[in-house]
């Protein structure tokens, strides 16, 4: 007799299920999703919708007016000097960032005893919220209670206010904005480096290649698609980047850091010109998603280049 | 190029080994300066704001205060901002993975129609700025009353945590075997528990990762509970703001207040540190 | 215990057509083995069988029952996958009782501990029950996921190429051991592989399966020496049978074998076919001998010269130039060397006769009536 003879079989009730209930089995676990998603694709598209018209608090009851809205942020300097001022930000930023970042992943992957200590540590400026961090950095930049100034005193820099003239908000804001993602930049970066193979940099070590020629043939053409997928995420972020420059100045002085989100925001809420807002956002949408493809041709014709034939 | 490889020689240490330490620090230091800073600031006195920078008494006023224990921040209720973005912040959190998890296993193992271009639009919220949905819903919301509720907050985050489980989980569903449910399945277990028994342990990596890392972006998020609430559902990073205006900002409490509102997620982010590449990058980088 | 019946089983993925009205039986108690190459549809047939998938048309009945909709944790079958699907996060007693854990097939925590540690005895390996998959080798990652098979009774045992995945000397250890099994004796078990030679070691009754359809069914014997076709001659034999092309001529002695350069003339003992037929005919390497010196009587004798020799241990692979024609014999004893002329023999009871056009065999035993009376 078998050895895992013995038991009687359970011949249970035996139900047949039918083919076309079967496949509807996906349908209903994406089902809630769907919901979800229509219930956030509406306002979406109710957004497109109203600037085309001319919807305010003071006309509850809009009129259709085509292409108007846009026509006239694109004929106003207004629009101009906020998306000169945006693009000002975001390659400032992303550029310093990034170059930053990719430094610090080096550093880091050197593995030096205080690289392995603080690299714990590294993702902290990253998970504090940006607003909060700008909170932080305003009082650090007071001039009255304020370390920078006191730190920058014996220099002879101190007593500034920092926020108050507009190349000094930018800078600041740049600075801000650096000081946050540079771990993310970081963070990606270093994931790169370890994901590399060990052989073409022993090959090139035996071959008698230099630290510069190495990062400059191998390091950098391998690393080139985190560097990418770094730099879209960190453009496309600060093209739309709010948090940071309201919680500075809420868009001063004056005019001069008025970027297009806190532009849009200061038009649909402020001024409760709801289609002018929404026109702005739509602008800001269509700008990130250019900027993002370009960037990827860009990047992504250099790398071929770089990789060789 | 990488010097994880062991030395040859220890004993000598060699110049690149020193900038190195030497540039590492220095970063750390601008990285982890204006926290320390910040804390410092937080526990000065009142009396000693402007006169001293780092030489104080310190006290723990300013947090008593900030949270409604003692005198000083009235007309601020912190520690209800607080309250609430841990509500909304759950909330967000527990709809996202109750609505996502399915959807991604869907995703993973079944091709039907339309499932790639509705990942895509998921994806392409990522591209649009948070006012293009906020402005209409500031509009919808008073009308539907969830204007400045927890309902509302809750719903509106999905537009960032919903796209972003789904995504990410739907690419740890993907590295499992569909052989292993097949197996479960002839072991005589319901398709239902074959998910609950086996698969879903699996990928209690991913779920945590992602759970966390929407815990953060929603707690750590301005711009919709500034438009989208007020003074019921008001959050602390909004509520952190409102300490620096004023004729005579109290910038101790301030700090206070911000250290209170950075704490949740800075310690949960040391939970998930060895996910964060994959989730931070949207699944572009499998660190 | 169970018969397993599949009736115009068709499945169909888009515009693949993955099995073709697929009918065969399988008996009570029966080890059948699925014997074909890669793509052919062997495990979309057990995957079928499994209800893991849906065929397109058809039906599967176990037991005389229609299971065709019935959903897998419903059927009573167990299965060992190709790649084990062992619980990565269970030990190996975990995975082996995790079916004795479910609803449907529940005993209690005694019984099942009894069980499987009755059924890891058998497999040899009682002393790796608490270790995780990982920590166990490939040969012992099969034995788990076969004793998961083993621990609970099931009207059929379904085998997706158990063995394949590890080194050959394990793969012939393991053949002979499920063979033994007193489990695999009793229940009906559905083998699937690629490998004749398993085939041909475990099987009752074996099935050619060739781009979703059955091309022959029967025991090993039966598709050895009665091949349906030359697909499945080719299938069975390593080195593979040789095929000689050419036609059927009328001689003085009877009917004759002719290759087509005229090289090669083999008499039939009858006439299967009209003259002027294109065949093929068909000889087992190790069917051929190499003559040293005398020839035995009654056999075909073929002369021609030597073109390769391959030793392999103890056997020797000689192929023969005829004309234009390579034969490969395979023979125990003696060197030859390149060049050297030779005469190859063989009986031709052994000889097996296929139409060119359909590659179909044709019947030896019978002669072509017709034909003749026409002639």
């Amino acid at each position: 007799m078998s050895a895992t003879a013995a038991p009687e079989q359970k011949k249970g009730q035996v139900s047949a299920v039918s083919p076309r209930r079967r496949a509807l089995r996906p349908y209903l676990l994406v089902l809630p999703s769907l919901l979800l998603t229509i219930g956030i694709l509406y306002p979406f598209g109710l957004g497109v919708f109203y600037t085309f018209f001319d919807y305010a608090a003071t006309k509850p009851n809009p009129d259709f007016i085509g292409f108007q809205n846009y026509v006239s942020i694109f004929t106003s300097s207004d629009f101009w000097q906020s998306a000169w001022v945006t693009l000002r930000y975001a390659v400032g930023a992303t550029l310093v960032e990034t170059v930053l970042g990719v430094g610090i992943a080096l550093l880091l992957f050197r593995g030096s005893a205080a690289g392995r200590v603080l690299e714990k540590v590294l993702i902290v400026p990253l998970m504090i919220a940006p607003v909060i961090a700008t909170i932080m950095w305003s009082l650090m930049l007071q001039p009255s209670v304020g370390v920078i100034n006191y730190l920058l005193g014996p220099f002879g820099l101190g007593g500034v206010e920092w926020t108050d003239s507009p190349r000094g908000a930018l800078l600041s804001a740049i600075f801000i904005d650096v000081w946050i993602f540079t771990p993310f930049v970081a963070l990606l970066a270093l994931a790169g480096l370890r994901s590399l193979p060990r052989d073409p940099f022993e090959a090139a070590a035996v071959d008698g290649a230099g630290y510069w020629f190495t990062f400059r043939k191998l390091t950098l053409p391998m690393l080139w698609p985190y560097i990418l997928v770094a730099v879209i995420f960190r453009f496309m972020d600060s093209l739309k980047m709010f948090d940071v420059i309201y919680a500075l100045t809420r868009g001063g002085p004056g005019d001069s850091m008025m970027v297009l989100q806190v532009r849009g925001y200061q038009e649909a809420i402020l001024y409760t010109n709801f289609s002018v807002g929404l026109t702005y956002t739509i602008v800001i949408w269509a700008a990130v998603f250019i900027a993002t493809r370009l960037l990827v041709g860009i990047f992504g014709r250099a790398q071929a280049r770089a990789a060789g034939p | 190029m990488d010097d994880n490889a062991p030395h040859g020689r220890k004993s000598r240490v060699r110049a690149s080994d020193v900038v190195t330490n030497v540039l590492t620090v220095a970063y750390f230091v601008f990285a982890l300066f204006p926290v320390f800073w910040i804390l410092l600031l937080s526990l000065k006195p009142d009396k000693q704001l402007s006169t001293t920078y780092f030489v104080f008494d310190p006290t723990l006023e300013n947090y008593t205060a900030v949270l409604g224990l003692s005198q000083g921040a009235e007309g601020i209720p912190f520690v209800r901002f607080f309250f609430n973005s841990l509500v909304i912040s759950f909330g967000a959190v527990a709809i996202a993975l109750l609505v996502g998890v399915p959807a991604a296993y869907a995703a993973a193992r079944w091709k039907f129609r339309g499932s790639e271009s509705l990942l895509f639009t998921l994806l392409s919220f990522r591209f649009a700025p948070e006012l293009t949905v906020i402005i209409p819903l500031y509009v919808i919301y008073q009308k539907l009353g969830l204007f400045d509720s927890y309902v509302g907050m809750i719903w509106v985050y999905q537009l960032i945590a919903l796209p972003f489980v789904v995504w990410i989980l739907r690419s740890y569903f993907q590295d499992l075997s569909p052989e292993l449910e097949q197996s479960a399945l002839l072991d005589g277990y319901t398709r239902v528990r074959a998910f609950f028994l086996i698969v879903a342990p699996l990928v209690r990596p991913g779920i945590a990762a992602v759970s966390l890392i929407s815990f953060i972006f929603a707690w750590n998020n301005f711009v919709f509970p500034l438009i989208l609430t007020a003074s019921h559902a008001q959050t602390v990073t909004v509520g952190a703001l409102s300490f620096l205006g004023g004729e005579k900002p109290r910038y101790n409490f301030t700090a206070a207040a911000a250290l209170i509102a950075a704490i949740p997620p800075l310690i949960l982010a040391f939970s998930i540190q060895r996910y964060l590449v994959r989730g931070l990058s949207f699944g572009a980088v499998k660190g | 215990m169970a018969t397993l019946s599949l009736q115009g089983l068709r499945k169909e993925y888009g515009d693949l057509v993955a099995l073709d009205e697929l009918n065969l039986d399988v008996r009570d108690g029966e080890f059948f083995v699925l014997l074909g190459p890669s793509g052919a549809g062997k495990t979309t047939t057990l995957k079928c069988i499994a209800g893991l998938e849906t065929p397109t048309a058809g039906r599967v009945e176990i037991d005389g029952r229609d299971v065709t909709d019935v959903e897998p944790y419903d059927r009573n079958v167990a299965m060992a996958f190709e790649n084990y699907a062992l619980y990565p996060q269970k030990t190996a007693f975990q995975n082996m009782s995790f079916p004795l854990n479910s609803k449907r097939y529940r005993v209690s925590e005694e019984e099942a501990r009894k069980r499987v540690e009755r059924v890891a005895e058998t497999l040899g390996i009682r002393h790796l029950l608490q270790r995780l998959p990982r920590e166990l080798s490939g040969g012992q990652r099969q034995r788990v996921a076969l004793g998961r098979v083993l621990v609970r009774p099931a009207d059929v045992f379904l085998l997706d190429e158990p063995l394949s995945h590890l080194d050959a000397k394990l793969q012939m250890q393991m053949r002979a051991e499920l063979r033994s099994l007193g489990e695999m004796q009793n229940t009906t078990s559905f083998y699937v592989s690629h490998d004749y030679r398993e085939a041909l070691a475990l099987g009752d009754r074996i099935g050619v399966l060739r781009e979703g359809r059955l091309v022959q069914m029967g025991t090993g014997e039966e598709v050895w020496q009665r091949p349906a076709d030359t697909f499945v001659a080719r299938t069975f034999g390593q080195p593979e049978i040789n095929l000689v092309a050419g036609e059927l001529v009328d001689g003085p002695e009877g009917c004759l074998f002719r290759s087509r350069d005229g090289e090669i003339e083999v008499l039939l003992p009858n006439r299967p076919a009209p003259p002027g037929t294109s065949v093929e005919l068909g000889i087992r390497p190790l069917d051929l001998e190499v003559a040293d010196g005398e020839t035995p009587p009654d056999t075909v004798k073929l002369a021609g010269r030597v073109y390769v020799v391959e030793r392999l241990g103890r056997e020797l692979e000689v192929t023969v130039k005829i004309g234009e024609n390579l034969i490969a014999v395979v023979t125990g004893k003696g060197s030859k060397d390149p060049d050297e002329q030779v005469t190859i023999f063989f009986s031709s009871s052994r000889l097996l006769l296929f139409e060119a056009e359909t590659g179909r065999r044709i019947d030896l035993e019978q002669e072509d009536v017709e034909a003749i009376n026409r002639a």
